[in-house]
């Protein structure tokens, strides 16, 4: 008798034991729980092209090319008008004298315009060529700009800045790859003044090892633009 | 990932079905474990006060014949009698029957009180060490069983962090946090039962040795009788 009382009340303190912990953790944890998460802070690596761009210089003759001839021919033919003019002055004063020559110089007047459509023709088909060629030009910059992230989204993840790193260093360092994708060489071209920092870089740079991605481009590509990679590494999210 | 809710209630419904079983499981052994933690408490303190009231009123000189039959009485009201009593009572039935044949020898009425004294004692013994080998099973084994449960949710959230492509701390912190629950539990669990079975062990050790001097105390009181007459 005494056992079973003796029972019950245990497994009624035990369990008031277990409700109370874990209320009191529902409840305490609830507030705690409500703290704002913070972002981790993401190293960003910047890559800058030490080669100055040609290519916009190149577009705007490009585009101003096909407005040109329109002129010229404006001009010509004005001028045909004028010419044509004159003619029948002429024709009128020496009508039936001047039938043959009239007919000689419409002839050669003919023959002029042809020249002058053909000129205006080769001058179209090489301006559509260059206007190709720049598209050619762009396409290859969207592909390498593509790589170019994802080389510098590598670099940055495998970057670990030392503590000495500041916001306003900036070090550039110039990779070289082979078509493979492997690095197999680094050199600092900038330092920031700071060694450690100037071997985090570099140490970043190897650690990223090898781009498997680059196998995947054309390699006429990769001669022109990746075989020698120029990256700027600049922490811009420390607040000293 | 950012808005999840972080709360323990949600970190445990989000876990994995073993991490939730390993839970289970603690919990259910934490709130066993405290029904023998409070149930012992009641039985020993109870044991121990019993045996003080006994022991004084064994010594206050009363008839034990009178006493005998007293608790007799009382045992037959209550269904068993607890503890010493039990002792007594046994050694005591055991000596008036054999004392009561008339070529009992001595020595053998001394030798078969002894023993149904032995008897009794050891039953007592068991009575109070029942439910001690659990709690200290539970002591034993349930951090293991938790860090079982926080190995396999860590497990799991490294794998998950192994598809993700730029790793934070943010992907990997909730999944950690719920396995490290399972920890938390079994460690809750364990410390408890660990401390009270030290103590009711001790306990259960002090008692005994009370029976003991008593039963000794009590056998020579009923050598001095059969030899003096």
């Amino acid at each position: 008798m005494s056992n079973f009382l003796s029972y019950a009340s245990a497994i009624l303190v035990s369990i008031a034991v277990h409700v109370l912990v874990v209320g009191a953790l529902l409840v305490n944890w609830q507030p705690e729980s409500k703290r704002v998460m913070i972002q981790p802070q993401f190293i960003e690596a910047k890559l800058v092209e030490l080669a100055p761009k040609k290519k916009p210089v190149v577009k705007k003759p490009a585009a101003k090319k096909p407005a040109k001839p329109k002129v010229d021919q404006a001009k010509k033919k004005r001028e045909a008008d004028r010419r044509r003019a004159a003619e029948k002055k002429k024709a009128a004063a020496l009508k039936a004298k001047k039938d043959k020559e009239l007919k000689a110089k419409e002839l050669e007047e003919k023959r002029l315009a042809e020249l002058e459509r053909q000129r205006v023709a080769t001058e179209f088909a090489e301006t559509l060529e260059q206007e190709q060629a720049q598209l050619n030009a762009q396409e290859e910059d969207r592909i390498a700009n593509s790589f170019r992230q994802l080389i510098q989204q590598r670099l940055s993840e495998n970057w670990s800045r030392p503590p000495s790193a500041r916001r306003d260093m900036e070090a550039v360092i110039r990779i070289r790859l082979v078509p493979t994708g492997r690095v197999v060489g680094v050199t600092i071209l900038q330092s920031s003044g700071d060694i450690a920092f100037d071997r985090s870089v570099e140490q970043a740079a190897f650690k990223a090892e090898q781009f498997v991605e680059l196998q995947k481009m054309d390699a006429g590509l990769f001669e022109r633009r990746f075989r020698q990679v120029d990256v700027a590494f600049s922490p811009q999210d420390l607040r000293l | 990932m950012n808005e999840e809710n972080l709360s323990i209630l949600a970190l445990i419904t989000n876990a994995s079905v073993l991490v939730q079983l390993v839970m289970a499981t603690l919990f259910i052994m934490s709130v066993l474990s405290w029904i023998m933690i409070v149930q012992r408490a009641l039985f020993l303190n109870g044991a121990q006060r019993s045996f003080r009231d006994f022991e004084d009123t064994f010594w206050s000189g009363v008839d034990l014949n009178i006493l005998y039959h007293d608790l007799t009485d009382r045992a037959k009201e209550e269904g068993a009698g607890d503890g010493i009593e039990n002792v007594f009572r046994a050694g005591f039935r055991e000596f008036n029957r054999l004392a009561q044949t008339d070529k009992a020898d001595p020595e053998a009425v001394m030798e078969g009180t002894d023993r149904a004294m032995r008897v009794a004692l050891s039953r007592e013994e068991e009575k109070l060490s029942t439910n001690l080998p659990f709690l200290a099973s539970v002591a034993s084994v349930s951090p293991y069983i938790g860090l079982f449960g926080t190995v396999w949710g860590i497990m799991n959230s490294f794998r998950g962090l192994a598809m993700v492509q730029q790793a934070t701390l943010a992907t990997v912190a909730p999944g950690i946090s719920e396995a490290l629950i399972a920890t938390a539990m079994g460690l809750f669990a364990a410390i408890p039962a660990v401390i009270a079975y030290n103590r009711y062990a001790a306990q259960v050790e002090v008692i005994n040795g009370n029976y003991d001097t008593f039963s000794d105390e009590f056998s020579s009181i009923l050598h001095r009788q059969v030899h003096s007459r």
